[in-house]
């Protein structure tokens, strides 16, 4: 365990329900924890699986356990797993050195669809997120996931790009292990999937 | 889910709030553990579950609440350790009971009740605060405030139970049950659990006393000379604890999440050197003399709880019988306004309460970023309403309850129930379900309406329930109407597991809990014995099922049955294939104009379709979309197509 | 005076909500959102649509009636009782099968016949009367198809949903019998025709039946259930005159109800219809007063004086003058109607300028106006 260079990292994950957001923060706060640090997750259950926001708090500290909760405007790290959802927590969470890991492939809400506003337009909706956040990774997540056989995937990409910020400390054999902990039969497409995102982040 | 008897003492692990509860049931040696799903308590048994052969312990889904609690007494009557845990809803449910169990007290084994409360109501019909039930019924609360406690209260409750013969509570929030944090763990003791009730087998000796509650005043009388027992105990509790300088200019008294968030809003204020924190781990009956010498440590003091401002209650009471040449205290919290009692706590409220008390400024961004913050366009941002998944056999049944309601075209409504389906109050059920409450609401008030015909009423009324509901709380209000004539359609919609809370087995599914087989109780066997006409159909075909509807609404009196059949599509996911490949032909989607105006993304909304307004057509999300057919059979055009996947 | 055209909610507002719905099916059968369902146009979903075809059909919303006389007779709309008349004449079937089927002298049902048989049409869009005695529309295709479709019951069905259920793509060659109301819609559909579906090219023969009201579909049913074994009925009648019973025929047997009780399940909306004879059709056919048996016959285009010329060429009807004392009556009985019509509709809206959903000049209004009406009689 190292000392953090900002403590606690404040990361939101942000998405829609059934896009596995609690996954990601587990696969993060499983790893991080057993290399000593102290993970708090604040989840948002119920609404998980039913197309609502989903949107996880993960504080990873050297030194106590911190709430579950990140107080407005305080986020290091925006992981944003629907474009629409990353520019809603960056109005709450955001900050002029927020990094955003952002995946653009959007979840139609039904309510827009509903409208028929249909969805924002992209290229405005990035340049908002970009503009709220001191970097932006943009990570083509679902294409390169449905590239690998399966968009699911798409979740451990972005946690790979994440990874390739630097801003979490987090080994190669840490995360290694924790998938082979927590995906015993899909090891390989999810360390493909991880080494995707971190070379999809390296080019940026 | 984590593996909460991992045999790893000492280690850390990554807990939720409700799995660390779990594994400290298990440190404390339970043998029985009973429940009722329920949002935010349901980790708690479904996790021992997953443990329960392995460790040789008894763990059941019961029917609900009031059996859950009931068969738990059961076994601490018999000398196990017994965990019963539940929402707050169900406490409601249980509450006659526990007025009977302090009474009696309970078996020489402790009996502890794990309450789940819901601030913000996240996944609940309201956000009913559970404390004040301890002070009302005299039963000991204890609250962790972070997830460690979480785990360690519980052998801790164990021990207070056995020692003063009493029921306690454990109370948790969401924020604490379903958050997840480090857990260093303990030991699991190998506890040979022997069950025996103990019984007038000797005729030489003395015949045991019954447990029992009468007489009830002398019972009452002791249970309070335990509260105070208990209290003195309370002093000392390692769950109490105070921290800060002597002097504070302000004292926060607070338990549970608030705990968590007064530490995070202290630190992001940077007065440590002028706060301190009283931090309550036994809520009831109140640590007094611990309380008394932290309120003389400074003048302002501010009560910091999550809903009610329960502990801001007991304490100021308990201040106002302070001797007179004690300091009085300025108190502050929800009486004054500087602390909310509904909603969620949250970092942020506690440094708004703190910063309104002392003068301390505070700015979490700058300007100059808050101007982007306000230029974001509000469409960007629009509410994402929560809604049927793509696939849910629930979006199928409300619209052939819909066209059913509509083609009969006598305004009938639906009273609702507490599940998925409950999300039929708004645009996902067609804005169908007219009335929500409690569990078991939704059948009773169908008994009400549907006898009102005598007084002009003439509208149909269809209660629509779930599978798990139908045996949670349904049965007596069918009996009910069935007895005294009640005209009214009951739907049951049967997806096979309690989804909304994760997928828990139930009496119709032919599993228990710790995954063994078990008699399937057919729920359409029930309603035929009380004597209501059933009728089963699939809502996926959506011609059948209104016709069905139709015919049950117009039949002219008595209560009828009708059971919509769909496996939930999540748990369906998990063991098939899609059963279809859905296509939409650009040429034939007429889009906006007239004889369609997209009845499928406008009306139906099923998140698998996306409407492109750019070329004024429907498309399919093929990530999103789980190809289940129904929109092919809504579509006016025959655009939507679905394809049998061999 | 209402010009635009609106979309469902006002459809449901203006209409069918205030009892004024005809039942002519113009709304329904290719729109998700409306639904026949016993007796009543029902809305399934709220369609936000501004302009739908369902309120431009409707015959009980705005409807220009020169505009539409101009367009499909080339004369603006008559203020005599029967419309547009290219010939008047009686007639009957020679079949006398087909005679004891259908209502009086069985024209109509003939004229189908042979429409089919020379090749005219190849399908007619009509009603007939189900098992459960029941109306409903069919698509015949067939000599015996038409032959079930014989008779009337006197109730009022949405015969206008089996047009709208035709695939755009369709080239079948059309004939339809319709009611007064519904060739009003009938009418509104072909001045514009829909885009999405079958524009109505292809239809090549519209026979209207003479109508005072209609049955409540609904209401009569009930009362027909109550009262008669409906698993016998065979046919239904109201023989003229003097007009004052309705005949059930159950094999052998007739049951006879004062008309004055059937009466009582006229639909309300009848009251506003000012048009008796269907005139935005090729041929009407209606009873003749005072002879039993026969049918007057009112034909108005050159369409409809082709299928008569075949008609007459082929021997299929006896065809006779219809007397002076007849055609005087049919006129002053649809004057009537016309007018009543006319001043109903100024009783309810309670404004002599405010005719709802009539557009006639205001000529045409002043005589309507003024006009002595008596109560009607018989259908």
């Amino acid at each position: 365990m190292n000392k953090l260079a900002k403590d606690p990292i404040n990361v939101v994950v942000a998405g829609v329900g059934g896009q596995g957001n609690v996954m990601v923060t587990l696969v993060l706060g499983n790893t991080l924890v057993h290399d000593g640090y102290f993970v708090t997750i604040g989840e948002t259950y119920g609404a998980s699986q039913r197309g609502g926001s989903v949107m996880s708090h993960l504080k990873i500290s050297a030194e106590k356990q911190y709430s579950p909760l990140i107080p407005e405007g305080q986020a290091d790290i925006v992981l944003g797993m629907e474009p629409v959802e990353t520019l809603r927590v960056l109005k709450s969470y955001g900050n002029q050195n927020v990094v955003t890991v952002l995946n653009p492939r959007p979840i139609h809400p039904v309510d827009f669809t509903g409208s028929g506003a249909g969805y924002p337009d992209m290229e405005s909706l990035l340049a908002q997120v970009a503009g709220m956040s001191a970097k932006t990774y943009v990570v083509e997540a679902t294409g390169e996931a449905q590239k690998l056989g399966n968009p699911m995937l798409a979740n451990m990409i972005l946690i790979g790009a994440l990874i390739q910020t630097g801003l979490v400390t987090i080994s190669r054999e840490a995360i290694e292990k924790t998938i082979r902990d927590m995906f015993p039969k899909a090891v390989k497409e999810n360390i493909a999937a991880l080494s995707k995102g971190r070379e999809l982040a390296a080019g940026q | 889910m984590s593996n909460i008897d991992i045999d790893a003492p000492g280690s850390n692990q990554l807990f939720i709030g409700n799995e660390a509860m779990a594994r400290g049931a298990l440190e404390a040696g339970v043998g029985w553990a009973s429940a009722y799903p329920g949002t935010p308590s349901s980790e708690i048994l479904s996790s021992l579950a997953e443990v329960a052969k392995k460790r040789d312990i008894y763990v059941e889904w019961s029917v609900n609440e009031k059996v859950a609690i009931e068969a738990g007494a059961a076994a601490s009557f018999a000398g196990l350790r017994s965990l019963v845990a539940m929402k707050m809803n169900g406490l409601n449910v249980v509450i006659d009971f526990l007025s009977t169990i302090i009474l009696s007290g309970i078996g020489k084994k402790g009996l502890v009740l794990m309450v789940g409360d819901d601030p913000a109501a996240h996944s609940s019909s309201n956000e009913t605060d559970s404390r004040p039930v301890s002070k009302w019924l005299d039963i000991p609360l204890v609250e962790p405030g972070d997830f460690q406690e979480a785990k360690d209260m519980m052998p801790y409750l164990y021990d207070i139970s056995e020692e003063f013969g009493t029921i306690c509570i454990l109370r948790s929030v969401t924020r604490v049950a379903h958050a997840r944090g480090n857990i260093r763990l303990g030991e699991i003791p190998k506890v040979v659990h022997k069950a025996r009730f103990e019984q007038y087998y000797d005729p030489a000796a003395p015949m045991p006393t019954p447990i029992m509650c009468i007489p009830s005043s002398f019972r009452h009388m002791f249970q309070h000379v335990r509260i105070d027992k208990i209290r003195e105990k309370f002093e000392t509790s390692p769950y109490n604890k105070y921290v800060g300088p002597e002097k504070p200019d302000l004292l926060i008294v607070t338990a549970g999440s608030g705990w968590l968030y007064s530490q995070d809003a202290v630190n992001a204020l940077k007065a440590e050197d002028r706060i301190g924190i009283l931090k309550l781990g036994t809520l009831w009956p109140l640590p007094e003399k611990l309380v008394k010498s932290c309120l003389s440590k400074a003048d302002k003091v501010l009560f910091i709880e999550e809903t009610d401002p329960f502990l801001e209650g007991v304490i100021m009471e308990f201040a106002a019988g302070f001797s007179p040449e004690s300091k009085r205290n300025l108190f502050y919290g929800n009486h004054t306004r500087h602390l909310n009692s509904f909603g969620e706590l949250t970092p942020d409220a506690v440094i708004k309460a703190i910063t309104g008390v002392l003068d301390i400024k505070y700015q979490p961004r700058d300007a100059e970023y808050m101007k982007k913050v306000e230029s974001v366009p509000q469409q960007y941002v629009m509410d994402r309403l929560l809604t049927f998944c793509p696939g849910c056999p629930h979006r199928a049944s409300f619209w052939a309850i819909k066209d059913a309601l509509a083609m009969d075209g006598r305004h009938g409504f639906v009273t609702g129930d507490i599940g998925c389906y409950t999300m039929a109050l708004g645009p996902a059920g067609f804005f169908q379900t007219r009335t929500h409450q409690c569990m078991g609401a939704g059948a009773g008030l169908a008994n009400g309406f549907g006898q009102l015909r005598r007084f002009g009423f003439d509208q149909p009324v269809v209660s629509v329930v779930g599978d798990s509901t139908f045996y949670h709380s349904i049965i007596p209000a069918l009996v009910n109407g069935v007895h005294n004539h009640s005209d009214f359609t009951l739907v049951i919609l049967d997806n096979g597991a309690t989804a909304m809370t994760g997928f828990q087995p139930h009496p119709g599914t032919g599993l228990t809990a710790m995954g063994e087989p078990a008699q399937q109780i057919s729920m359409e066997n029930i309603c035929r014995a009380i004597g209501a006409r059933v009728e089963v159909c699939d809502p996926f075909d959506l011609k059948n099922t209104t016709r069905t509807m139709l015919d049950l609404i117009e039949q002219k009196e008595g209560a009828r049955v009708a059971i919509m059949r769909r496996t939930c599509e999540l748990v369906r996911q998990k063991k098939e294939e899609k059963p279809y490949k859905m296509k939409i032909d650009p040429e034939k989607c007429l889009g906006e104009d007239c004889g369609c105006n997209r009845l499928c993304t406008r009306v139906f909304r099923c998140p698998g379709l996306i409407w492109d307004p750019v070329a004024g057509k429907t498309k399919i999300d093929e990530v999103i979309c789980n190809e289940c057919g129904v929109c092919a059979d809504i579509c006016p055009e025959g655009a939507i197509t679905k394809e049998a996947v061999a | 005076m209402v010009t635009k055209t609106k979309g469902m909610g006002e459809l449901f507002k203006e209409v069918i909500n205030k009892g004024l719905c005809t039942l002519c099916g113009a709304c329904i059968g290719d729109c998700p959102y409306t639904v026949f369902y016993r007796g009543k146009i029902r809305m399934l979903d709220f369609c936000n649509r501004e302009e739908g075809h369902c309120y431009e059909y409707c015959p009980r919303t705005h409807t220009d009636l020169d505009e539409i006389s101009n367009k499909l007779l080339g004369v603006p709309f008559s203020g005599a009782g029967i419309g547009t008349v290219k010939d008047v004449f009686m007639a009957r079937s020679r079949d006398s099968k087909v005679r004891s089927k259908a209502q009086y002298g069985g024209t109509v049902t003939t004229l189908l016949l042979l429409a089919l048989e020379n090749g005219l049409i190849n399908a007619a869009i009509t009603t007939k009367t189900s098992d459960e005695k029941l109306p409903e529309s069919c698509v015949a295709h067939s000599a015996a198809e038409v032959m079930e479709s014989a008779g009337s019951s006197y109730m009022a069905y949405p015969v206008l949903e089996a047009v709208n259920r035709i695939p755009k793509e369709s080239k079948d060659r059309l004939g339809i019998v319709v009611t007064p109301c519904q060739a009003v819609a009938l009418a509104k559909m072909r001045l514009n025709p829909p885009t999405q579906r079958n524009s109505l090219d292809n239809l090549r023969l519209s026979i209207g039946l003479f109508c005072t009201w209609a049955l409540d579909y609904g209401r009569f049913y009930e009362f027909l259930k109550n009262n008669v074994d409906l698993a016998k009925v065979n046919k239904f009648d109201i023989p003229p005159p003097p007009a004052n019973k309705f005949d059930v025929y159950m094999g052998q047997e007739i049951k006879s109800f004062p008309l004055d009780e059937v009466r009582n399940y006229r639909m309300a909306t009848c009251a506003y219809c000012l048009d008796m004879t269907a005139e935005f059709t090729d041929i009407s056919v209606g009873s003749v007063e005072g002879v039993e048996g026969w049918n007057t016959v009112i034909v108005r285009t050159q369409r409809g004086m082709d299928i008569i010329a075949d008609a007459k060429k082929m021997g299929r009807l006896d065809i006779k003058d219809l007397p002076d004392q007849s055609l005087t009556h049919l006129k002053e009985a649809a004057l009537n109607k016309r007018a009543r019509a006319v001043q109903e509709i100024v009783k309810k809206t309670g404004d002599k300028n405010e005719l709802m959903y009539i557009d006639i000049s205001d000529n045409l209004k002043q005589k309507l106006l003024g006009q002595r009406v008596t109560v009607q009689g018989g259908h």
